[in-house]
């Protein structure tokens, strides 16, 4: 029996609907990061990954009515951070700073690469693939959500979001490996 | 096989996604062709990138801000609890007069009053219904209530305890008496896993005051340490800040073993 079950999210976001304000620090202690990491692989920019998580929480506390009891809590956050993310770009019309990519080339080295510089050729790389596509790696990869949780979010099927996240990691593949040979 | 194709299965292959056949069959193509093992170099380069990318740190007025948001929140949501109980919200029709001119307004005004007769009839109706329903609920309520307590109270059997407190843990609603017979169970039952159940559904109504109090209470009286460990869990969880002392307590405790005091530790380092 594990510990950590004793109070799920679910039961705590009840409370929070039941009126129990005091109850989403909890939610927010657990999530908090998540979401942050979700926006900053997102849009490459730390200030406006913490605007919009703080946007999360309080729309998670203003709308607490509409989530579902039974709903996987994860899936409803998760959901929640994508329309806030969809409506941020919607109201600005403009892309995450990754579209500075191609300035950035010149930076590459040309003498071996340590990590963290693959790491930063991969999120050079990401910029480059559609928003869906580097959305669904950031969701199944990053943040680990499970096929099934993000088919769910997505309204589609698992094997439809498996399709995609191949053809997502065979484009990064395209791109990770096109700017080492530039 | 065509590209996008052998790329999806290279994909699985680093996943351990595939049967026996599949493997071997992509195994011998890497053997055979250069360009695919060259595909899987890179897809398992990229794919171990993506794996290990480190997370990045949010500021401290993150969770500084929050706070403060929902304080706010909390104070909103309490005005508006005011408001709603303030009897200057209630409306009243109170010195309106009507006045009808004519017999058609006149046979019109019946109608509508047959009407309204006709809709309150109906919503007595059902009102009738709902609360035969409503009736209905709690008496399956009550006997699931029944039988949980026979369950729990069986000193007979562990196992049928055990059922009892998970039923208990299915249970979408409580009250005294069920807090009462959980909090005994929790605190005297002879086996430990019953005690971590009950201990588990008392969780689930933790926002509530007496359930607060009781788990609160059996952190100065709980003596097994699995129960003790997963109650200082859920008193961090709830962020119960007053309950410092105790496991303050409970680090110098000399006959508490050391996983507990670790615990406490933590939870006081949690806590302040």
């Amino acid at each position: 029996m594990k510990i950590e079950r004793l109070i799920s999210d679910e039961q705590v976001m009840e409370a929070v609907k039941g009126g129990e304000l005091q109850q989403a620090s909890i939610l927010f202690d657990r999530y908090n990061k998540r979401i942050f990491n979700f926006f900053r692989q997102l849009s490459n920019d730390t200030m406006l990954s913490e605007d919009l998580t703080q946007n999360v929480f309080l729309r998670m506390i203003k709308y607490r009515n509409t989530y579902r009891e039974g709903k996987r809590f994860q899936s409803w956050i998760y959901q929640m951070a994508r329309n806030v993310f969809a409506d941020h770009y919607q109201s600005n019309k403009n892309k995450a700073n990754y579209i500075d990519v191609e300035k950035m080339s010149y930076q590459l080295p040309e003498i071996e690469e340590n990590e963290e510089e693959r790491e930063q050729r991969l999120h050079r790389s990401l910029s480059r693939l559609s928003d869906e596509q580097r959305e669904l790696l950031v969701l199944t990869r990053f943040q680990h959500l499970k096929y099934e949780e993000v088919a769910e979010m997505m309204n589609t099927t698992v094997a439809n979001i498996k399709v995609r996240v191949h053809r997502a990691i065979g484009k990064l593949r395209e791109f990770y490996f096109e700017m080492e040979n530039r | 096989m065509e590209n996008e194709k052998r790329e999806r299965m290279l994909i699985d292959y680093i996943e351990g996604n595939l049967s026996d056949a599949e493997r071997a069959m992509i195994e011998n193509e890497m053997a055979q062709n250069i360009e695919v093992r060259e595909m899987y170099d890179q897809l398992k380069e990229v794919m171990g990138l993506l794996n290990q990318t480190h997370p990045i740190k949010r500021s401290h007025s993150l969770q500084a801000n929050f706070e403060k948001m929902l304080q706010q929140e909390i104070t909103k949501s309490e005005k508006n609890l005011v408001k709603e109980h303030s009897p200057s919200y209630t409306k009243t029709l109170s010195g309106r007069q009507v006045y009808i001119s004519s017999w058609v307004l006149r046979t019109a005004a019946v109608l509508v009053l047959v009407l309204i007769g006709v809709v309150i009839m109906n919503d007595l109706n059902h009102k009738r219904e709902h609360e035969k329903e409503v009736a209905t609920i709690k008496k399956e309520l009550n006997d699931n209530k029944k039988l949980m307590m026979t369950l729990l109270q069986n000193q007979q059997s562990a196992s049928q305890r055990l059922q009892g407190a998970t039923a208990a843990y299915e249970m979408n609603n409580t009250d005294d008496e069920i807090v009462k017979a959980l909090v005994n169970t929790m605190n005297e039952d002879t086996n430990s896993n019953v005690r971590l159940t009950a201990l588990e559904a008392l969780g689930k109504f933790y926002w509530q005051n007496h359930v607060r109090s009781a788990l609160i209470k059996s952190l100065t009286t709980q003596k097994d340490p699995v129960v003790q460990m997963a109650l200082i869990r859920m008193l961090v969880q709830m962020k119960e800040k007053e309950v410092i002392t105790q496991l303050e307590k409970i680090t110098r405790e000399n006959s508490v073993i050391k996983a507990v005091k670790d615990e406490a530790h933590w939870g006081i380092l949690k806590l302040s």
